[in-house]
């Protein structure tokens, strides 16, 4: 079943403006690189997990999502949430453990936000993949069109019930979309020590799930396979898993440290000439739509936005010592 | 739910009254999947993790799903699903999201299912934030409870003993109204000691009551009924009458009885009132053998009751 990706439809929605893709891209890698100098300086809370080098996924996917989609990610997350469109300043109080942040200091990077249907940032691998499939059957159950999507890594495969989730998802036609990000590495693991073979796609179709490959750091490739999964699901055709293929080009985390983990050197050359971001900068149609003094200008946006959600994070209040005891459990209505 | 068929009942009803519930299980009630339908009662493969966690997802997204678990020893299964995210999401999200979902099981039975199968474990989920559990006492409360569980706004542990089915009035039982949570039922009254019993032991422990009242000794029994949340003033206020305790449960002393006692000695004034006067009736803490003179040992009978009243009686005041 696996199949490769089709070309942009006519039909349905309007195919992503590549501008606003890049520009999205730009964002999450600014965004990303200061969270981890914040942390370093112990501005930022908890653990860091970078998301950069993988922000065509989060882009590409999220652009063809509607708005009443449900979204399911996990703790390295900062890119789907920028990319779904989550108040960026709410997100960095957030991650700066602040009253003001989207849910109260409680989350920091495993957040929810309701606005935007982002459901969850599970910090257990794998586990929001029935938490997606949950949401899908209650579109299913209610006739509504919505379609979920859960965004995993190629760790998550090893979870039991992942693969629980997928034969379920097959037999009762969910509309769901499993983005599995398959960046090579599994916290300190690369994937061949750990998995019989590389590819997860035979994972998926032996649970008889559509399964689609893709080049991770290709935004357009992304957006399109995303878009026609999309559709897939909200036709009623069922679940589709998409392994995009990526890299962890920083690390698996940080605390105070950066995490001193080393890549293979012409692994990490090879995926460099690859960045999503050059990429897309020197494919068309943004080749010839934008100037380099264009691509400066969104850069310089891109700072300039995230250096106003710092000095918001930086101005809000931390929460009160009693907050610690606020929504452990729901009001009656 | 098919140890105890007239909770089936009592789910058809509720499934006309909330077009939002849907059940999830290896074994759905036929009846209810016939009136219902195959997207509001799905069977599913022998996937507890994927079932529990499509509640949590379901619940967030507008649904209030039931997962029968079938035996509560598969809730073992389930703890990231129903710990780290089914009690935490509301927390977690600052409450933007609820997660209104219940999931049903059933306990010990005298059944021979042996140590992995006979547990009632309720009381671990006394200390993981943001779960409620019901454990029903009788088969009105279970019906009531049920009821009740399907209007609570957050996630439901429910637990039930298949020895309540042994009970009758069928017809009383499936009438009651929802019952809330967090109101102990305060089933016999005296100041002699203060019995508080659990889920399926409540009925063996009102009997040893009345033939302890027969003898002249006259004791409170109480059935907290849910767990969590705990009907702590109640049961405080009996301890501190009667200034004895006894805990009769079928589940294992360090479970529920201790997680209550822990609770009742923060009350005002119950510490001093108990004293050392404090007995339990329970499973000890060893697994449930199969072999019937060895499984014997293991549950709370009127006569082990009377016994432990009549010994915490004895201590001085």
């Amino acid at each position: 079943m696996t199949m490769a990706v089709a070309p942009a439809r006519s039909a349905g929605p309007a195919a992503p403006d590549p501008v606003a893709m890049f520009t999205s891209m730009v964002l999450i890698r600014v965004f990303e690189e200061r969270m981890m100098e914040l942390r370093t300086a112990g501005e930022v809370i908890g653990p860091v997990h970078p998301y950069v080098g993988q922000e065509a996924i989060a882009v590409g996917v999220c652009a063809a999502m509607a708005p009443a989609d449900f979204l399911v990610s996990h703790y390295r997350g900062h890119g789907h949430a920028i990319a779904r469109g989550v108040d960026l300043d709410a997100l960095t109080a957030e991650l700066f453990g602040r009253a003001g942040g989207l849910c109260g200091g409680k989350a920091a990077a495993l957040i929810s936000d309701r606005r935007t249907n982002l459901l969850m940032s599970s910090g257990i691998v794998g586990a929001g993949v029935p938490v997606a499939a949950g949401a899908a059957m209650a579109a299913q159950v209610r006739g509504e069109p919505a379609v979920s999507v859960a965004f995993i890594g190629d760790g998550a495969l090893g979870s039991g019930v992942v693969h629980e989730t997928l034969t379920i998802a097959a037999v009762q036609r969910l509309p769901l979309v499993l983005v599995c990000e398959h960046n090579g590495y599994q916290a300190g693991n690369r994937t061949e020590e750990v998995y019989p073979e590389v590819s997860l796609l035979r994972l998926a179709e032996a649970h008889r799930v559509r399964a689609v490959g893709v080049d991770g750091n290709d935004v357009t490739a992304v957006a399109a396979a995303a878009r026609d999964a999309v559709e897939f699901a909200r036709g009623g055709g069922g679940a589709t898993f998409i392994e995009a293929q990526t890299y962890l080009t920083r690390f698996h985390l940080q605390f105070e440290r950066p995490s001193p983990e080393v890549r293979p050197a012409d692994e990490m050359a090879a995926w460099r000439a690859r960045d999503p971001i050059d990429t897309a900068r020197q494919s068309s149609p943004l080749r010839d739509r934008l100037s380099d003094a264009d691509v400066e200008t969104i850069w310089e946006q891109a700072r300039e936005r995230v250096e106003h959600a710092v000095e918001t994070a930086r101005s809000c209040a931390w929460p009160a010592p009693e907050d610690a005891a606020t929504h452990v459990w729901a009001e009656e209505s | 739910m098919n140890e105890v068929g007239l909770l089936d009942l009592v789910l058809e009803e509720e499934f006309t009254r909330d077009p939002n519930l849907v059940f999830l299980a290896t074994n759905s009630p036929a009846s209810l999947r016939r009136r219902f339908g195959s997207d509001r009662v799905r069977i599913c493969p022998i996937s507890e993790q994927a079932m529990t966690g499509m509640a949590v997802g379901a619940a967030m997204s507008g649904l209030r799903p039931i997962v029968d678990l079938n035996r509560a020893s598969f809730a073992m299964l389930v703890m990231d699903q129903l710990v780290n995210h089914a009690g935490r999401m509301h927390y977690l999200s600052g409450g933007q999201y609820r997660v209104p979902m219940i999931v049903t099981s059933a306990t010990r039975g005298r059944q021979q299912l042996g140590p992995q199968n006979e547990q009632c474990p309720y009381g671990i989920f006394m200390q993981t934030p943001g779960l409620a559990v019901v454990v029903p006492g009788s088969l009105r409360d279970a019906c009531a409870l049920l009821r009740g569980a399907t209007r609570w706004p957050g996630p439901v542990l429910y637990f039930v003993a298949p020895e309540l089915n042994r009970q009758r009035g069928l017809s009383a039982a499936l009438a009651a109204g929802p019952l809330p949570f967090g109101e102990a039922a305060h089933l016999r009254h005296g100041d002699a000691a203060t019995i508080v019993a659990i889920g399926g032991a409540v009925k063996v422990a009102a009997d040893a009551a009345d033939a302890l009242a027969a003898d002249g000794v006259h004791c409170d029994v109480l059935d907290p009924r849910t767990l969590v949340p705990l009907d702590t003033a109640a049961l405080a206020a009996s301890v501190r009458r009667t200034g004895r305790l006894v805990f009769v449960d079928d589940g294992p002393r360090s479970g529920a009885p201790a997680q209550i006692l822990s609770r009742l000695l923060d009350e005002p004034g119950v510490a001093v009132a108990v004293g050392g006067r404090i007995g339990f009736v329970c499973q000890p803490d060893v697994p449930v053998p199969s072999s019937p003179p060895l499984e014997e040992a293991m549950w709370p009978t009127e006569g082990r009751i009377r016994a432990e009243v009549q010994r915490v009686l004895g201590e001085p005041e």
